[in-house]
């Protein structure tokens, strides 16, 4: 994807670079998120993804690099039409959930009407309407979450930017939150997310940036990151076999154990019947496979830890 | 970017509606005016007129009632004469405390108990000259002759230290004033404290830095705050001049506008500059728990400025008084005070506002550069790092 293909409608981060005293949070990092792309950003603890997203939205400045929408470098008039939700989720407690929506539409330029009717409408998206009236700290977390999803689209974002929208919500909260992710993503919202549930990045989004480090290791489509994996991965499984006796296979390394067996990347020379022989000298073969990298394996191999 | 700019009143628009609509605040308020306007009536039930009922039966009672009126008016004393009709009338009126005293067919005093020494000694008096005249006139003088020797006039009272009444009653309403201003103060200056601890501990601050420059939610919130400081400020005075007056406390009621315009002034004056280092002191803690401790400096010197203040309603002139008024964190508490008493020139007042507002206008951006740099930072914040430290 090149700079003018980009530059029409895309979040672009450029170049950031951001360093914490001696530490350097961000080292040249650049991606982009097309207008209704989905993006995944994922990387270990510590890596910069929270940084780069305030640097994004302008909580945080960059010691180099810009971020651009519409191929212009953002200022604070344009980030206005951004949507955030923050790592640490904030609402003020005390403040009741309805005028917390209106008080943030206006922040983020909407005139008083439409923000009251955007806050209504919001609330009743959500299914919180009937606590509209209550102060935000007598919600429940799931509840609070829900409010926070609402801040972050109250004045319909152009752009959504989300750090760990997905963490501390049950499997029906999960299931609501892309939803309503994937409604905005439609609706031609780059959505930018960052995750450690690698397995849920894998369903929702086509793309991934992966970063460690203060760098970004990778980026583009799944599949795409999939194919360049060079490695060779097989499954296999053996009945009663427990786990040990794959670890006695010459020429593999398992990159997931399993409870008669595993995931294991084949050394140069070995093939996967090598591995089959192997398997049916211990017993009978339940499962064998040739397998596509998990994005959490591409991850373990990209993250050096 | 004109949107950009008006985005501060928002933040100060939510700052006043959302304290002001506070059920504790609400209550504190209707607290502190009904406290207002009980020591307002109570110091008036305290410091009322001296007055008396005076109850007269039989010749000549009266006569004498009508020259203890005379006497007392001079003396500022109210007196009522009550005709009663007979001895046992005049006894029962005193005994229920209709009356403080009862003058008997010219001939004898009733009084309760202990009787009441001015209006005695009044009553005395008049029948002094009363019968001194009858005996004068009677030995063959002339009524003229004998008024001429007896009417003379009171020897003048040369006071070494006058009471100015008028400067007595500035006083006790720079009093309560400094007592309003300084509780205002610190009030309000604690809550843009704990406002900015509020949003960084329930972390919203980094939703709002998303959309809203950390110095003009700085702005917002000492406007929000502020405002409502001086709504409230107003109100207070307005009841408290309301009930005085009605109570009949105030002699001097343009004067104490003026104290009260005074007031509200250097609220303002004092407000900014302490908003400011509150704000400091908020945005370097992370929660509520710590924010005692960086806020004790500023609370020493509040209170230290709050007892020269008070001093200063007794002594405006002192040297401590006349500094403290020209420091632009104590003048708000003793300036107000000092000009109500006529005690400052009118340098000395314009040397205060300046210094005031020069301190301020040097004071905000360092604490706004403070704040900015400390929002996002957690734990206790080290001033002295931030400022050397880079922007956020």
């Amino acid at each position: 994807m090149s700079d003018a293909a980009a530059g029409a409608r895309a979040l672009e981060l450029v170049g950031l670079t951001r360093r914490f005293g001696d530490v350097v949070a961000l080292d040249d990092v650049t991606f982009s998120v097309e207008a209704g792309q989905m993006v995944g950003f994922v990387g270990p603890n510590g890596a910069g993804k929270t940084t780069a997203m305030r640097i994004a939205l302008g909580v945080l400045r960059p010691d180099a690099g810009e971020v651009r929408w519409l191929g212009r470098a953002v200022d604070a008039e344009t980030r206005r039409r951004f949507g955030y939700m923050p790592e640490e989720r904030g609402l003020y407690p005390k403040m009741r959930v309805l005028d917390q929506l209106v008080y943030l539409a206006r922040l983020h330029g909407l005139e008083p009407e439409d923000a009251r009717a955007r806050a209504a409408a919001m609330v009743q998206a959500l299914c919180v309407a009937d606590r509209g009236g209550d102060r935000a700290e007598s919600l429940s977390l799931g509840n609070q979450q829900r409010v926070q999803l609402a801040a972050a689209l109250v004045h319909r974002p152009e752009v959504l930017v989300l750090d760990e929208p997905f963490s501390g919500l049950d499997p029906v909260g999960v299931d609501v939150l892309s939803e309503m992710l994937r409604g905005q993503a439609d609706a031609g919202v780059p959505v930018v997310f960052s995750s450690h549930q690698l397995d849920l990045v894998e369903r929702l989004c086509e793309s991934v940036v992966m970063i460690d480090r203060g760098r970004v290791v990778a980026s583009g489509r799944i599949g795409d990151l999939r194919a360049a994996d060079p490695r060779r991965l097989v499954r296999v499984e053996v009945s009663g076999a427990g786990e040990e006796w794959i670890e006695r296979v010459t020429g593999v390394r398992v990159t997931e154990p399993l409870p008669d067996g595993g995931i294991v990347e084949l050394s140069d020379g070995v093939s996967g019947s090598d591995v089959l022989d192997a398997a049916r000298a211990v017993g009978p073969v339940r499962h064998f496979s040739v397998v596509q990298p998990s994005l959490s394996e591409i991850f373990r191999r990209l993250v050096t830890r | 970017m004109n949107r950009e700019r008006s985005l501060w009143p928002i933040v100060a628009r939510r700052e006043f509606v959302e304290r002001a609509r506070d059920r504790g605040f609400q209550v504190s308020t209707s607290i502190t005016l009904v406290l207002l306007i009980g020591v307002i009536v109570i110091s008036a039930l305290f410091n009322r007129p001296t007055s008396f009922d005076l109850g007269v039966v039989g010749e000549g009672s009266d006569a004498i009632a009508q020259d203890v009126v005379v006497a007392a008016k001079a003396l500022d004393i109210g007196l009522d004469v009550h005709e009663l009709a007979d001895t046992t009338a005049a006894r029962r009126a005193v005994d229920a405390g209709d009356a403080d005293a009862a003058i008997v067919d010219a001939q004898r005093i009733v009084v309760r108990a202990s009787p009441p020494a001015q209006l005695v000694a009044l009553i005395q008096a008049a029948s002094l000259r009363q019968r001194s005249r009858q005996a004068l006139v009677s030995s063959g003088l002339s009524v003229q002759e004998v008024d001429r020797a007896l009417l003379q006039a009171p020897l003048p009272v040369d006071a070494l230290q006058p009471v100015n009444a008028k400067r007595r009653e500035a006083a006790s309403v720079a009093f309560v004033g400094v007592l309003v201003l300084y509780g205002q103060l610190f009030a309000y200056g604690y809550w843009v404290a704990s406002g900015v601890v509020e949003e960084k501990s329930s972390r919203v601050v980094e939703v709002l830095l998303a959309t809203v420059r950390p110095s003009h939610l700085l702005r917002g919130k000492i406007f929000g705050i502020g405002l409502l400081g001086l709504a409230q400020l107003l109100l207070i005075g307005i009841v408290g001049f309301v009930a005085a007056k009605g109570v009949g406390t105030l002699d001097f009621p343009s004067e104490a506008i003026a104290t009260l315009g005074l007031v509200l002034a250097w609220f303002v004056l004092g407000f900014f500059f302490y908003a400011s280092l509150f704000a400091v002191a908020g945005s370097i803690v992370s929660r509520q728990e710590d924010l005692q401790t960086t806020m004790t400096p500023l609370t020493i010197v509040i209170v230290a400025s709050f007892f020269i203040g008070i001093s200063a309603t007794s002594s405006p002139d002192s040297t401590l008084a006349v500094v403290a008024s020209l420091l632009p964190f104590s003048s708000p508490l003793v300036m107000p005070t000092r000009i109500a008493l006529g005690d400052a020139t009118w340098w000395e007042i314009v040397a205060s506002i300046v210094v005031s507002v020069g301190a301020t206008a040097a004071l905000i951006p360092v604490a706004t550069k403070i704040y900015s740099r400390a929002l996002l930072r957690s734990g206790r914040v080290r001033i002295r790092q931030v400022l050397r430290g880079r922007e956020a």
